[in-house]
Parts: C-alpha cells; sequence; structure tokens
C-alpha cells in the first residue's frame, strides 16, 4: 500500500500538469535572463529573477561586488526569463527605476507584460501593473522598455490578440503583432496600447533604442510574404499619428521557425544606426549594418557563422562594438569586435570570456565613451571591459 | 491486505493517464553520440522542439504521420531544447500532439546550447529542427516546419 501510495505522489504532478494545462515548473538553473544598466551617477545596476521575483542590486565597482537585493516584486510570479525573455531595467530622467518583465500564464503560450517602477532609488517599488489593457489569455511577451527624450517610459512587446482574432474569423494572420504602450505620469499608469506593426516573429526578442531626437524606434524580426522572417524598423509615435514600420533586413530567409534570436540596435555619431541580426537564408550567420530602411543595411559585415549567437551593438561616437556567444563542443565564448571609424571597418574579433556552464545573451553597455560587455553565466554575472586596459 | 475501492479508481485513471503522458528522459552531451549514430537500418528522424515554438507540433504531426506510413524504416525520436526541469510542460505538450509512442528526450547538460552545437553545428537553434540520419551515415538537417516537398526529400526511398 504505501509503495502504491509513493508511485502515486511520484507520478501525479506531470499527469495533473497534462490535463489541466500547463503548470509552472521549477526555474531550470539555465534561465539565466538579467539585465544590466549603468544610472546617471555611474552606479551599475542588475535586475535578474529569483524565486519568482525580480532581484534588483547594485555595484559601485564596475560589477565587482553587488550591494543588498531589493525585490521588486513582492509577490511571486512565473517570470519568464529564459532564451531571450529577461527583465528589463531602465531609468528615467529624475532618478526613476522603471523594470519590466513578462509573466507566464497558465493557459499555453499566454503572458502578460507587467511593469513596476521606483521613486526613492530603488528602496521601494509600486505594486507591479500589467501594462495593457487587453486581459486576453494569449502572448504578451519579450517586452522591451525604453525611456524616450521627454523622460516618458515605452515598452513594446509581441502580442497575439490579432491572431487570435484572424483565426476566430476563420482567417490567417502571418505571426504575431507589435504592440506598444507609453506613460505620461512617471510609470504610474500607462495609456492604452496601440499596434505598432503587424505579423512580427513570435519568440524574438525586440531591440528598443532612444534615437539622437529623443524618438523611440524598434527593431524587430518580422514575417513577411511567405514566411519570410527578415527584419522591420518603425518609430513608436506618442502624437496620435499612424506607426509605419519599413522593412531593414533582406536576407530572404524563408522559415516556418522560431529563431529565438532578436535583432540589436544602436545610435552612434550621425545618427546611423548600427544593426546586428542572425538569419540562416544560407546557413547560420550573425550580421552586423547600418539601417537604410526600405534598403539592404549599408556597410554589412558577417560576423559569425556555425555556433555564433545572440549579438548586441553598443555605439557612442564614431566607436562602435559587437559582441555575441560563439559555440563550440566545449561550451561558451564571447566574443568581442569593436571600430573606430563608425562601423565602416572592424578590428578583429577578440576572446573576453569563456564558459563551460550555461551563459545568457552578452549586453553591451557604454558609460562615459566605454563599453562593457554584461554576461550573466550560471557560474555569475561578469562586467567586461571592452577594451584592454592601457 | 485491501485496498480502497477509491484508490483502485485512482489507480486505473492513473493508468490511463500514464499511457498518454510519455516519459521524457534527460538528454545530456554525452548523450548526443548515441541520438546521432547511424541507425542499422532505415532512419532515424530527431525532431528539435521547444515550448515556446508554435511551429513544433505541426510538424511533429506530420512526422509522426511520416513515421506511421514507414514504421519499418522510421525511427522517431523528439529532443526538447528546454531544460527537463520543465518535464511537465513537455510531458503535457507531447501528449497533446499524440507523441506518446515516440522516445523523447529534453535538454539536461549544463551548457543547453552546446548541446545546439553537438546535434548540429550548423544550425542557429531555430526550431522545429529536422534531422534524418540514415542507415547509410548520410543525413539530411532543414529547420523550420516542413513543406510538403521537405517531407518528400524526409520520407525514406523505399517502402
Amino acid at each position: 500500500m504505501l509503495r502504491l501510495l509513493a508511485l502515486l505522489l511520484l507520478v501525479l504532478p506531470p499527469l495533473l500538469a497534462a490535463h489541466e494545462g500547463e503548470h509552472p515548473s521549477a526555474a531550470p538553473a539555465t534561465a539565466l535572463g538579467a539585465s544590466a544598466a549603468f544610472d546617471g551617477d555611474g552606479r551599475l545596476w542588475l535586475a535578474d529573477v529569483v524565486d519568482g521575483r525580480v532581484r534588483l542590486r547594485q555595484s559601485g565597482d564596475l560589477g565587482r561586488h553587488f550591494g543588498p537585493a531589493t525585490r521588486v516584486n513582492a509577490e511571486a510570479e512565473d517570470i519568464d526569463h529564459a532564451g531571450e525573455n529577461r527583465p528589463k531595467l531602465t531609468f528615467g530622467p529624475a532618478g526613476e527605476i522603471y523594470v519590466s518583465w513578462s509573466q507566464r500564464r497558465p493557459k499555453k503560450w499566454s503572458s502578460f507584460v507587467r511593469f513596476a517602477r521606483s521613486l526613492d532609488g530603488g528602496r521601494h517599488f509600486s505594486a507591479p501593473i500589467t501594462v495593457h489593457r487587453d486581459r486576453g489569455e494569449a502572448t504578451h511577451s519579450f517586452d522591451a522598455l525604453a525611456v524616450d527624450g521627454a523622460g516618458r517610459p515605452l515598452i513594446a512587446w509581441i502580442d497575439a490578440r490579432d491572431h487570435l482574432a484572424a483565426m476566430q474569423a476563420g482567417q490567417a494572420y502571418a505571426g504575431l503583432a507589435i504592440y506598444y504602450a507609453w506613460s505620461d505620469d512617471r510609470g504610474a499608469s500607462f495609456q492604452a496600447e496601440r499596434r505598432l506593426a503587424d505579423h512580427s516573429c513570435e519568440c524574438c526578442r525586440l531591440a528598443l533604442v532612444r534615437d539622437p531626437s529623443g524618438a523611440v524606434r524598434a527593431l524587430f524580426r518580422a514575417v513577411s510574404g511567405s514566411d519570410v522572417r527578415d527584419h522591420a524598423y518603425a518609430l513608436l509615435p506618442t502624437d496620435g499619428s499612424a506607426a509605419q514600420a519599413s522593412r531593414a533586413t533582406f536576407s530572404g530567409w524563408q522559415v516556418a521557425a522560431c529563431p529565438e534570436q532578436g535583432p540589436g540596435l544602436a545610435f552612434g555619431a550621425g545618427g546611423v544606426a548600427h544593426a546586428v541580426w542572425y538569419e540562416a537564408s544560407e546557413g547560420p550567420a550573425i550580421w552586423y549594418g547600418q539601417l537604410d530602411p526600405g534598403h539592404a543595411p549599408r556597410h554589412m559585415l558577417k560576423l559569425g557563422t556555425a555556433g555564433a549567437r545572440h549579438a548586441d551593438v553598443a555605439s557612442s561616437g564614431r566607436r562602435v562594438w559587437v559582441a555575441w556567444n560563439q559555440l563550440s563542443a566545449d561550451g561558451y565564448t564571447l566574443m568581442l569586435r569593436s571600430s573606430g571609424d563608425g562601423g565602416i571597418s572592424f578590428g578583429a574579433p577578440r576572446t573576453l570570456a569563456r564558459a563551460s556552464v550555461a551563459a545568457s545573451t552578452p549586453q553591451l553597455l557604454v558609460h562615459e565613451g566605454q563599453a562593457y560587455v554584461a554576461w550573466n553565466t550560471a557560474a555569475g554575472f561578469q562586467l567586461l571591459p571592452a577594451e584592454r586596459a592601457p | 491486505m485491501r485496498i480502497p475501492a477509491v484508490l483502485l479508481l485512482l489507480l486505473a485513471a492513473l493508468a490511463a493517464a500514464a499511457a498518454s503522458a510519455p516519459l521524457v528522459a534527460p538528454l545530456g552531451a554525452g548523450d548526443v553520440p548515441a541520438l546521432l549514430e547511424p541507425p542499422a537500418h532505415g532512419q532515424r528522424i530527431v525532431m528539435v522542439w521547444a515550448l515556446d515554438c508554435v511551429y513544433c507540433e505541426p510538424n511533429m504531426r506530420a512526422l509522426a504521420a511520416l513515421q506511421g506510413a514507414h514504421p519499418g524504416a522510421v525511427e522517431l525520436v523528439t529532443v526538447a531544447t528546454d531544460h527537463i526541469a520543465e518535464r511537465a510542460r513537455i510531458s503535457a505538450r507531447l501528449a497533446a500532439a499524440g507523441m506518446q509512442a515516440y522516445r523523447a528526450y529534453a535538454y539536461a547538460d549544463a551548457a543547453p546550447d552546446r548541446l545546439d552545437f553537438l546535434i548540429d553545428p550548423d544550425w542557429g537553434g531555430e526550431t522545429p529542427r529536422t534531422l534524418v540520419i540514415r542507415a547509410d551515415g548520410s543525413r539530411l538537417a532543414l529547420s523550420g516546419r516542413l513543406t510538403a516537398q521537405q517531407l518528400e526529400r524526409v520520407a525514406p526511398a523505399g517502402p
């Protein structure tokens, strides 16, 4: 009898999951999504996820030591921080700390975009809010967060509502859509969300960056024609005008698949939009290029082929840095290339670090004209200077 | 020993459920060579998928139908790139897609992307990824939900 009961206890949880839908599992040790950012005083902040809570810590010595942690959300949530999903962190002009994340819901592929803010330097956070008015049990995920020139936080995300509505009407709808919303009251509330673009890829992170004019722009993987998964580029209007996305990459990669590799975007001198992206039209490749909406990017450079993954880009003036993970049978190598001429030419690839345990997507940060790569691995977080010490 | 009726009922329900919920085995780096070893005859199709992937379940169903049409010549195996800690979700999803009959794995390596590289170095990680490993040692690898034309390429040459 005891044996039978023991057997029941062993097999029951997965079977119940099979019957009731999808229960949250313990977060695997390989879910490492984290965001790092410098505040106006040059302190490094790190947001990661522990036990269903976004944990925020700060460092005064470039990530060598971190102070005590603040929990952003008091109540645990099923926070998606695997793959390219990670909590987002940015700062407002008056020291506001804005944090967003994607909350997985029990229904398959359903998720909500969540947001909280601190107005006292991270000592206290507001109760989390769901950013979108839409409460349909559908994908609202891969949130991206940026602050515009007027100091307003904007959030964009991948949204399944139009896909589901089309399906219910018996119509086809390629991919999902991008929606966005902004706050006029320092994150106390958000305006009703608007659609930025139809037909986005389902599982690739968006790049959301403030341009030199102060407007926020998005670069994301789109689905056009018959499953062509190139990228689109759009300004997020906040004046009531209609959003207009332009095709920005032209690989023609045709595939009904989830690449789970979104692009990177950074603005440099002269407003040049430096981008990195992945495609596999002729074998896996990550690329650098300068966006020229409606046309193929300029100064394209193939950064890596087999095993090259998850690139990011940063720029300061005419300097440009690109970083990515290079896989081998031994694990991960963090690679970097830099340019001193606005991305027209790049130096040879350099190895910044290695990991034989899980490593997340590298994130390039710029502080006082110097670039750093934030790299979260199962062995710990590292902030690596992009340039060798003089 | 008397077993309470309610427990018997529960066991009967469990036996039925167990038949529909496939067991998912952990896949580590050391298991990859055996997974890729050419079969003694016919071909093995390894379909790599992910919980987030909306194109994976239709691809699974198509490959299961293909295997059903060539039961002696095709062995079908699924590999989830999600960590084995997600076993409950993985198992539920496989059951919902009618994949009970097929050997199933989920990633269980400390460095998951390394498994991608070991399984297929010429792959950027997009799912589904369909690998065909034939008894003669030849291979075919395709990304994405297979088109009718691609399914013909994946199907075994003989009857």
